[in-house]
């Protein structure tokens, strides 16, 4: 488990076939943005930001009014990263689109190897009308499977424009690449936020504050947790990995056995934090989670963390689990996967 | 003939043009050929000075390099470790190294004479594959020095080997599970760096690429100095972003009148979308002077054969290796190829394997049924693994080709026992075929990945001989000295659509000479190689290759 430092910047690379969408998420994300993003494109031409929130265009990035910046690729990628790595101010939130026909993971790979960086995720998009056939085609077929193979998120886009039988084969095909994928149905109108980890993002806005999923519930579900206990540290940390690859987020406050002021935690796919609460007086532990809409049930959750409580004498083994054997399978896969991700520095 | 003609004698030139093959005299006003033939029928009555200092050589029209890359010139500032001899810009043969020890030493000898203590040592040229698949380790590195960065960048370009120093720097000293990190018989990581994320966390470190810099005018002049040193009038820079510095640069070495190579540079298509790049190429042009030539547009279909990387047709790779990567989706070209097919522009489409070049056939095609336009020449580059069906689609969608005949010497083996197995090795780089379907074709090195050296190259193409020894589809495949001999002057100035300018000693046409020692007709064909090139001239200006 890495404590990433404060000082690294997220990197999200967002990768899919051509079509997928991967220019109307980013769009999306450059309008959308609260905070200050660098977004490295492949092709400036398909990027529709309207003029009026354009400040600045001096051909290789534009800047816009947000304070977000977007760049193309086009003159050479490491040098690219390089410069909005040297930025005076730094950016919070770095997002790098993927060539249509690269592999996302192998960009993902920079932000394991330059400190400065750290992986927020890697986000796959995939055209629901025809990934099916994709997938399956003898020229690119092989190229689309790689694509899948680590990421994070899979974003299945188009999907209104599919009736109830070809929306679930295309979830099918996807399912049917590799277990434990996270998959959230999107159109070009319902496009999602970046999930975003603790980074100076989030925690702009105090924990009490539960994390803004209003605007995407129909793709999200919710998941809160409140006891009036304390954890125990070690078995917290058990218990945060025992959690489901489906929870993409996990903030709150929380008390620690034998401290005496209260925690924040913060966590994003394999990345946690625990930090001295700002509000002193925070008493017990309330916790707020988002996960995809396949989430297991709060009360599945409830119990794993119900573990790490120090009131929980007696720790069960994993038997938790053993009613629902199909997700403690993803749930295995995906945490080998995580730790294979890790470089150990 | 007028006082300011000029007229070469020479023992024999050799012309390429069918209609006057031979003549010993040509004369040359305002850098053109104004006349070809015998001292009786040019030099009569004329008051035009005759320069003899060619009356032992044997002048051929200047050699076409149509496909290497500035590089080149970037290269020879840093030192080469490869296994096979090279000619250095200063015409220095540069022994090849046969051994880690070798290179440990040359690495040596180098670092020894650099002053600033902290800056890294690059080199470049090194093939695992041929001093008998030994890499290098960060300890042989470790040799050189344990204090100053060092970094040697393979043939291929996308693989690099770093001293102990480096890694530590980098923070990859320790085994990570990143997948360019190539993890040694220790277990720790070998100093053997692949992808794109070690490149980036490498290059971050040490404070720059040396390889992506800004282009200077030195690059430039040692690429002519290399190209000179080989015969070569015509040398492409075939794939290029065309940066304003680098169009400065260009624009600046072309103006001058010791420049000794026409320069014809093609823009990469990848750095631009379609509408930018023609609206680009149509500026660039109007800035063409008689020693730069921009009009070209370079698109990559797929990667190379020898990296497993370039994509075949069924059943793949010999080896049962992946198929390898597309840099450009088969669905995204037709539109790509379609955009500049009708703005006129010619194509250069790299495919290496075989799906690579159907799928650009597919797409001229469909460009050429949509938008019929005679005379496009669009060329495919390396092409290496195109059949005899493949070549007829050529001909019949009115192309050319660029083969790389240098391959089968330096990967013929490897493709023979890996990638293509016995017998589509044998038709590897099908100069033969291309003779017999009449697609108008060339042969090239793609400098530096392979020597800049058009005799060698037409060597290759006549002898079809690995590094082995082993002998690849001679009887079928392989092309007669004089074939060979277009292919690398009139037949690359075609597929350049250079060919009224450049390529034979002919009235009107740049003069544009290759001197040599021997007449290459005359040598053993598998001597070819060896003809020595004393320097050029280039639109009249003589340049004897500098011999260090």
């Amino acid at each position: 488990m890495i404590t990433s430092p404060a000082a690294t910047i997220p990197v999200t690379v967002v990768g899919g076939f051509l079509g997928a969408g991967k220019t109307t998420f980013l769009n999306h994300l450059l309008k959308t943005s609260g905070a200050r993003y660098a977004v490295l494109v492949n092709d400036f031409g398909a990027v529709n930001i309207d003029a009026s929130l354009i400040a600045r265009h001096d051909g290789a990035t534009m800047t816009l009014t947000n304070g977000c910046v977007c760049c193309s690729i086009g003159g050479g990628f490491i040098e690219t990263l390089g410069k909005i790595l040297d930025d005076k101010i730094p950016f919070d939130h770095i997002i790098i689109e993927a060539s249509g026909v690269g592999d996302p993971w192998r960009i993902a790979e920079i932000a394991l190897v330059e400190p400065s960086l750290r992986l927020n995720a890697v986000i796959v998009l995939a055209d629901a009308s025809r990934i099916d056939s994709l997938l399956m085609d003898s020229r690119v077929g092989d190229t689309v499977r790689n694509q899948f193979e680590r990421a994070d998120l899979v974003l299945l886009n188009k999907i209104d424009l599919l009736d109830r039988a070809s929306a679930r084969a295309a979830r099918n095909a996807i399912v049917s690449l590799r277990d434990g994928l996270n998959i959230i149905e999107t159109s070009q109108h319902t496009m999602p936020d970046l999930p975003v980890g603790p980074s100076r993002i989030v925690s702009r806005f105090s924990a009490s504050e539960a994390i803004d999923v209003a605007n995407h519930e129909r793709q999200f579900r919710r998941w809160s947790y409140r006891r009036n206990d304390a954890f125990d540290r070690v078995r917290l940390e058990i218990a945060l990995e025992a959690l489901p690859p489906q929870l993409l987020r996990l903030k709150g406050h929380c008390r620690l056995a034998g401290e005496a002021n209260a925690s924040l935690l913060q966590m994003m796919g394999q990345d946690w934090s625990l930090t001295p609460a700002d509000v002193a007086e925070q008493t017990g532990i309330l916790l707020v989670g988002v996960g995809i809409d396949d989430l297991p049930d709060a009360a599945d959750l409830d119990t794993i963390l119900d573990r790490a409580l120090t009131s929980t004498s007696d720790v069960p083994s994993i038997s938790i689990m053993n009613n629902n054997s199909e997700f403690q399978s993803q749930g295995t896969q995906f945490h080998s996967l995580r730790e294979g991700q890790i470089p150990c520095r | 003939m007028s006082q300011d003609t000029l007229i070469f004698s020479a023992r024999k030139i050799v012309t390429m043009n069918p209609s006057r093959p031979e003549a010993t005299h040509v004369a040359v006003r305002d850098g053109r050929i104004v006349a070809v033939g015998s001292f009786e029928e040019i030099c009569g009555a004329s008051g035009a000075k005759i320069d003899d200092r060619f009356k032992d050589k044997v002048l051929l029209p200047g050699f076409v390099e149509g496909h290497s890359h500035i590089m080149e010139g970037m290269m020879w500032s840093l030192p080469y470790v490869g296994a096979f001899d090279r000619r250095s810009p200063e015409g220095k043969l540069v022994k090849g190294l046969p051994n880690v020890d070798a290179i440990v030493a040359r690495l040596q000898e180098a670092e020894a004479v650099m002053t600033d203590p902290e800056a890294p040592l690059f080199a470049w040229g090194f093939d695992p594959l041929h001093i008998g698949s030994i890499s290098l380790t960060r300890q042989d590195l470790d040799r050189v020095s344990t204090t100053r960065p060092i970094m040697v960048i393979h043939a291929s370009f996308h693989i690099s080997n770093v001293n102990t120093l480096v890694l530590k720097r980098a923070e990859l000293d320790r085994a990570t599970n990143i997948s360019g990190l190539v993890i040694g018989k220790d277990g720790e990581p070998s100093g053997e760096l692949q992808g794109i994320a070690a490149r980036f966390r490498v290059f971050r470190v040490l404070g720059g690429n040396p390889l992506s810099g800004n282009l200077t005018s030195a690059d430039v002049d040692r690429y002519a100095s290399s190209a000179c040193v080989q015969g070569v009038t015509t040398v492409t820079d075939l794939h290029n972003d065309l940066a304003d510095q680098t169009v400065e640069v260009y624009h600046a070495a072309s103006r001058r009148a010791d420049f000794s190579v026409r320069l014809v540079p093609a823009l990469a298509s990848v750095s631009h979308s379609q509408e930018q790049g023609i609206e680009k190429l149509k500026a660039l042009k109007s800035s063409n002077n008689d020693k730069l030539h921009y009009g070209i547009v370079k698109l990559v279909v797929d990667g190379s054969i020898q990296g497993f990387t370039a994509r075949l047709r069924w059943p793949g790779y010999h080896n049962g290796a992946p198929n390898g990567l597309w840099y450009i989706a088969p669905e995204e070209l037709p539109g790509i190829v379609a955009a500049y097919h009708q703005a006129g522009i010619q194509m250069h489409i790299h495919t290496n394997g075989d799906e690579a070049t159907e799928v650009a056939l597919d797409a001229v095609e469909a460009a050429q049924v949509a938008a019929p336009r005679p005379d496009h020449r669009h060329t495919l580059q390396h092409c290496q693994m195109a059949d005899a069906a493949q070549f007829k689609r050529m001909k019949a969608l009115g192309m050319c080709v660029n083969l790389f005949a240098n391959h089968v010497y330096y990967w013929g083996d490897s493709h023979y026992d890996l990638t293509m197995g016995p017998e589509r090795a044998s038709r590897l780089d099908a100069t033969g075929t291309a003779q017999r379907v009449g697609v108008p074709f060339a042969i090239h090195s793609d400098a530096p990945v392979t020597p800049l050296s058009p005799l060698f190259t037409a060597w290759c193409a006549v002898n079809r001989v690995s590094s082995s020894g082993r002998v690849l589809g001679k009887a079928t495949e392989a092309i007669s000295v004089e074939q060979a001999l277009a292919a690398i002057t009139i037949n690359a100035a075609y597929t350049l659509k250079l060919d009224h300018l450049v390529g034979s000693i002919e009235v009107g046409k740049y003069a544009d000479f290759a001197v040599l020692d021997q007449d290459p007709r005359e040598v053993a064909p598998e001597k070819l190689k060896d003809v020595a090139v004393w320097g050029t001239v280039v639109g009249g200006h003589v340049r004897e290759a500098p011999r260090a």
